[in-house]
């Protein structure tokens, strides 16, 4: 059991690593800082570290798929991300891509199971 | 709340000078943030900061990922075209060195140990400076980027016939026979450079008493490059059959024209009328070995005299005999 449990720890790790994007550019068609993305995403099932997200929306921002603006107004300065023009592109191919998988996951895991 | 500032510190300092000052300040919001959340409007204590810091884990990982997961110093992108170059800078290096070496001995055969000397030096010298400077060259290229694999055009685009061959066992050249040879052939330039005068009929009265030598030592220096050409061009063949791998015909060929020169060269030096000890009947007769006159003498002389000729029919069917197995090898199927 415990062999089990450390394979899918690993496994989940990768397969998480690709799934936090789509989870984050889900929510950034409208502006939000860092803390609150974790929350709403913790919310909605899907548990993101802030030492994880915090360098993945910088890096999203450097290769321009998202926007960034600081807002000073508040008790607290805070960085807001939102996709850019580009990004509502590369968010629209990618979930048309993830619906493949998930469909052909599934075709897959049925077939499987129907041959039992 | 001095710890968060060192916190900060301690990640940012780790990544690039023009991004510091954002990602710090946005960190400080982070921090606060998660600190309002667990607090939840009470005041917050040093343990609250302490369990937000480790829910945000070693600094040094929490930096990494903002340099983007680089534990590498040459990326997967360019590690196929480094490993060729690599490849390409340690032939060229091992070609130029030891290059260096057979031309000086040949020039200079006298003092092969020196040259043997350097030889050692730089190989010890010019292999690691190669590796180091080509790794360099490329740490440099992947943390600067902008050089692609593509931009390189090393990884030609590949066919299926570009497969290589699957050694055939049979053909094969075990890798230790040519090295065994060049080992040899070392130690034969060695011997006719140093020690030539130990060549030749051993006395021993007790014991060793001197040498009768077989070879002129007044026109030995004369011969030397020659000998050093010939034994020279034996390796080449050794080196021929390594890079080689397997019996070609090509490397038959090779093979036969390398026998054809090496006794043809042998053939000229030795039938000169200076190669020989000229004195080495007297000089028998002086150390006491044999008697003039008597039967083994008569015996001895007769060997000597026509040991030229033995030793060029011995030479020339032996060497004949290796074209004649390279090419029944190279048709074995």
């Amino acid at each position: 059991m415990g062999d089990a449990k450390q394979h899918i720890d690993k496994l989940m790790q990768e397969l998480r690593r690709g799934t936090i994007t789509i989870g984050v550019l889900s929510q950034l068609s409208e502006p939000q800082y860092g803390y609150s993305l974790v929350t709403m995403l913790d919310e909605k099932g899907i548990q993101v570290e802030p030492g994880t997200l915090y360098p993945l929306l910088r890096r999203l921002e450097k290769q321009g798929i998202l926007d960034s603006k600081w807002d000073t107004n508040e008790s607290r300065p805070r960085k807001y991300y939102l996709l850019s023009e580009t990004g509502k592109e590369v968010f629209e191919l990618l979930v048309a891509e993830w619906k493949n998988i998930v469909s052909s996951l599934n075709h897959l895991i049925e077939d499987e199971g129907e041959g039992k | 709340m001095e710890m968060i500032e060192r916190y900060i510190y301690a990640v940012t300092q780790k990544l690039p000078q023009s991004q510091r000052e954002d990602i710090a300040e946005e960190l400080r919001g982070l921090i606060e943030d998660m600190l309002d959340e667990r607090a939840e409007g009470r005041d917050i204590t040093y343990r609250d900061v302490e369990e937000v810091l480790l829910e945000l884990g070693n600094p040094k990982h929490l930096a990494r990922r903002y340099r983007g997961d680089r534990n590498y110093i040459i990326g997967p992108e360019l590690f196929d075209s480094y490993v060729l170059v690599m490849k390409i800078v340690m032939t060229a290096v091992a070609i130029g060195i030891i290059a260096t070496f057979v031309i000086k001995s040949i020039i200079d055969p006298i003092s092969i140990l020196d040259h043997f000397v350097e030889f050692i030096v730089s190989s010890v010298t010019a292999v690691p400076s190669a590796i180091g400077w080509t790794t360099l060259g490329f740490v440099l290229a992947d943390y600067f980027g902008g050089v692609k694999a593509e931009d390189m055009q090393f990884d030609k685009k590949w066919k299926p016939s570009d497969l290589p061959a699957i050694p055939d066992t049979k053909r094969q050249i075990k890798r230790a026979d040519p090295i065994a040879g060049i080992i040899f052939y070392v130690v034969a330039i060695m011997f006719f450079s140093f020690s030539n005068e130990f060549f030749g009929v051993w006395l021993f009265r007790d014991n060793f008493s001197g040498v009768v030598p077989f070879l002129n030592e007044e026109t030995h220096g004369n011969y030397l490059p020659f000998i050093i050409l010939i034994l020279g061009i034996c390796i080449l063949k050794e080196c021929l059959k390594l890079v080689y791998g397997k019996w070609t015909s090509k490397l038959v060929v090779y093979t036969a024209a390398v026998n054809l020169v090496s006794l043809a060269a042998v053939m000229l030096m030795i039938t000169g009328s200076e190669f020989w000890n000229p004195n080495f009947m007297n000089e028998l007769v002086e150390s006491g070995v044999i008697s003039e006159g008597s039967e083994a003498f008569g015996t001895v002389s007769k060997i000597w005299e026509h040991s030229t000729t033995w030793i060029l029919i011995f030479l020339a069917l032996s060497l004949l005999w290796d074209v004649i197995d390279s090419i029944i090898r190279s048709r074995k199927k």
